[in-house]
């Protein structure tokens, strides 16, 4: 037996162990995240794990959004002017290349747009961000583009900050998993399983990020990861849990996820506003953001920055009175408040999912509701989250989610989670439908006025969600780093914004 | 010894096919991979696009048929996730989770025959009872609560390991110690016991008369005796590995077939899942094969029965 293991050990071969590949001294950033990108396809830039490692770093779109301010920054395009409803222009950087060494120009933004939004390869981009629009993109001269769209919409340069720019030399036919970009890192080395090693391309356009080279490890376990930082084997660690023990050097920062309950308004007793008001009288926000995870309470989906958020919609007050009163007054006008409600949860949905569904289920029964917990895996619970709803009667329904708006408009939430027709919709009303075709043609000043309405629509007279939390998120830095995390840190990690601290 | 080969060969055929068509009709219950692949606002075109690009939209009867036809040709498929060849996925990672398994089974074995031996030569003394007693300890730590103590104990307070990671002979310690535990303590026990009542053996007595070293008689005569069954219940034991390699890989990082079981399992990646099973279970059967090839060699009852 042991001569037999001993010839397997040597049939195996080639060895797992090799060359350190996550040293390389000072000059190399060491970033640990949760899982391997699956790809590095720019059109599946709108997955987090592809997204985190490809967008701004190794390949770049026309126009980029400032998380922080939500402003539009020019990118590979310097300026854009709406021509008409369903044209726009844009105006081209000059003097800028691939990491092939080939120029950027009009054709190549051309070949991109049609490569992601118009091909075969069924981007995740394209289904995110562009749905079922049509748009073109032609080229005029070298430095102009036009595109124009089958419908209006003004919110095209946005979609656009999506579109990750490749050379016309890429395959337009299927995914390919190391491009070439024009960003300020080009890919060395992809070890797969192992470590995925960027390295600075010098023909940048732009300033020269700090780090000559940065390598990207995974590990699925969060206190692994920030022990990683501690034990000095990585400078970056993300995803962390506030029991990963990453101590001080833990960073917190606010993100663009907002955890809340989705009721099921067409069954009784949720279909009833009155119960739906108590639900969200009965919770204590304050207590789930102090005890069970990180995060601020907030009454409405997209975070600050977003276009659309509200800032006069409060977060409901913990009130449990006045949660028992309004479930005692349906209950005297005949609705059924006897029937169980389920709260359907997902496990790691955000750090102590469970637990947190366990501290509403107490708040609901302290107001006179009966609610039963089941928590499922990601799979199961998508079967609940997306139309068709699971066939049989699970009666009414808590679903516990989570919405992270990483575009930058309140357009990516509203109609699919608030709609009638939404694919994460349960409910909606023809009055909030208005509101939200509305919000969605208007541009600018009037633009971010209709989406601010619907959302306070949606909190005074529809009441679908109880909202609960804006959530912190949290990575843990080496001393070697400086690097401020914003809201759309989690989707976009640029390399370029970590500095060396000494 | 053929004879055995070729009967155990044809006998695992059947619980493969078993295995095969379990997994492939298993993972299709568990939901739609469009849920998952697809942005949350896809539209219902796209639902269908992407299911008939991967064949999702036919009856389960005939896509069943039609990937048997490709595993005949030795093909296993693409992933949904990587979109490159489920197999070669599945062969990349298969050497680590086979070095990994390797060094735990063999240090198990070493350090199971010799402390089991030292504690069957006295029974009930101190050196007994404390091997006892750490080894059935260790056989029912979970795998999981050890290699997190492990990294927090020996990487991050003490810092003479890696946490986690494939580079440099330190990284092997904790993930190679986690997984030896429970084998290791299982395996003590066992051999113990068969040493126990081979040391009282006629055979044993005889030999010691006849003026054999001690430990030739206790390394010869009696452990060629107590071999049989430890090697059995290390047979099972390697089988169990697996189980442990899905913890053990996912904590450490490591890039072997049991973290890319449980990948494919969460993402609902089809081929590289039946691709992995697949290979997992031939690697068992063929373990088995050769656990009933070495109980052959030690024991000759076995030979004349296979033979028979």
């Amino acid at each position: 037996m042991v001569a037999s293991l001993a010839v397997l050990l040597a049939a195996s071969g080639c060895s797992v162990a090799g060359a350190d590949p996550i040293g390389g001294g000072p000059d190399t950033l060491r970033i640990v995240l949760p899982e391997e990108p699956p790809t590095l396809e720019p059109c599946d830039a709108s997955l987090t794990a592809t997204g985190r490692v490809t967008r701004a770093n190794i390949t770049e779109a026309l126009t980029e959004r400032e998380p922080s301010t939500g402003r539009l920054e020019p990118a590979l395009a310097t300026k854009w002017t709406r021509d008409s409803a369903t044209s726009w222009t844009f105006t081209l950087r000059e003097g800028v290349t691939f990491h092939d060494g080939s120029p950027f120009t009009a054709a190549a933004a051309a070949f991109s747009v049609k490569r992601a939004t118009d091909s075969g390869i069924d981007c995740n981009v394209d289904g995110y961000i562009f749905a079922d629009s049509e748009l073109t993109a032609t080229p005029v001269d070298d430095t102009t583009l036009r595109v124009t769209t089958a419908k209006p919409d003004p919110i095209l340069p946005l979609r656009l900050s999506f579109v990750e720019i490749v050379p016309t030399s890429t395959d337009p036919d299927s995914r390919v998993r190391e491009p070439v970009g024009t960003g300020p890192y080009r890919i060395d080395e992809w070890n797969q399983g192992r470590y995925l090693r960027l390295k600075r391309f010098p023909g940048y356009w732009g300033k020269s990020p700090d780090f000559a080279a940065a390598t990207y490890v995974w590990r699925a376990e969060g206190s692994v990861r920030a022990a990683m930082v501690t034990n000095n084997e990585a400078d970056v660690a993300i995803g962390l849990a506030p029991e990963d023990g990453a101590g001080d050097r833990a960073v917190e920062f606010a993100t663009n996820e907002v955890s809340y309950l989705r009721m099921d308004a067409t069954k009784p007793p949720l279909d009833d506003i009155r119960v739906r008001q108590a639900v969200n009288y009965a919770i204590d926000r304050e207590g789930l953001v102090t005890a069970v995870f990180a995060g601020r309470p907030t009454g409405q989906l997209v975070a600050k920055g977003v276009t659309g958020h509200n800032p006069r919609v409060r977060p409901w007050p913990y009130a449990p009175e006045r949660a028992r009163g309004l479930v005692a007054e349906a209950r005297a006008d005949g609705v059924r408040t006897d029937i169980t409600l389920t709260i359907i949860g997902r496990n790691g949905i955000y750090p102590k999912a469970a637990e947190a569904m366990e501290v509403v289920q107490d708040g609901l029964i302290k107001a006179g509701l009966k609610v039963r917990i089941k928590m499922l895996d990601v799979n199961a619970w998508l079967e609940y989250l997306l139309r068709p709803f699971p066939a049989g009667d699970t009666g009414p329904t808590l679903l516990q989610a989570q919405h992270g708006n990483q575009a930058g408009d309140a357009a990516f939430t509203m109609a699919q989670i608030y709609g009638s027709e939404g694919a994460q919709s349960s409910y909606g009303t023809d009055a909030l439908d208005t509101l939200i075709e509305r919000a969605q043609l208007a541009s600018g000043g009037k633009r971010q006025k209709a989406f601010a309405d619907a959302f306070a629509h949606q909190n005074d007279k529809v009441v679908r969600d109880a909202v609960m939390a804006n959530m912190t998120g949290l990575l843990a830095l080496s001393p070697k780093v400086r690097y401020r995390p914003d809201p759309s840190t989690n989707d976009e990690m640029r390399l370029a914004d970590m500095r060396r601290a000494d | 010894m053929l004879t055995l080969l070729r009967r155990r060969a044809v006998s695992s055929v059947i619980p493969l096919l078993v295995v095969v068509l379990g997994v492939f009709f298993l993972a299709r219950l568990t939901g739609d991979p469009a849920n998952l692949y697809l942005p949350l606002s896809a539209t219902p075109e796209m639902r269908a696009e992407f299911a008939a690009r991967n064949g999702l939209d036919d009856p389960l009867i005939s896509q069943f048929g039609d990937y048997l036809a490709q595993v005949a040709h030795l093909d296993f498929g693409e992933s949904l996730r990587t979109a490159q060849p489920a197999g070669e996925a599945v062969l990349r990672a298969f050497p680590a989770t086979l070095q990994l398994a390797g060094w735990t089974m063999l240090l198990a074995i070493v350090g199971a025959v010799v402390i089991g031996s030292l504690a069957a030569y006295r029974p009930n003394s101190a050196t007994d009872r404390i091997a006892s007693f750490l080894s059935s300890t260790a056989a029912s730590v979970p795998d999981f609560w050890i290699a997190i103590m492990g990294v927090l104990v020996f990487a991050v307070t003490l810092g003479w390991l890696p946490t986690s990671g494939t580079s440099g002979a330190a990284a092997w310690v904790l993930p190679v110690a986690t997984l030896l535990i429970r084998p290791f303590g299982v395996l003590v026990q066992v051999v113990r016991g068969a040493m126990v009542s081979a040391l009282s053996a006629p055979y044993v007595k005889v030999a010691r008369a006849k003026g054999a070293s001690e430990p030739r008689v206790v390394f010869g005569h009696a452990l060629r005796n107590a071999a049989a069954p430890a090697l059995t219940v290390a047979g099972d034991l390697a089988v169990g590995l697996v189980n442990g390699a899905v913890v053990v890989e996912t904590i450490f990082g490591w890039p072997g077939i049991g973290k890319l079981m449980i990948d494919s399992v969460l993402q609902r990646d089809f081929a590289v899942l039946q691709a992995a099973v697949l290979l997992t279970a031939l690697a068992i059967f063929a373990l088995n094969i050769l656990v009933d090839l070495c109980h052959g060699l030690l024991d000759p009852r076995v030979r004349q029965r296979a033979a028979a």
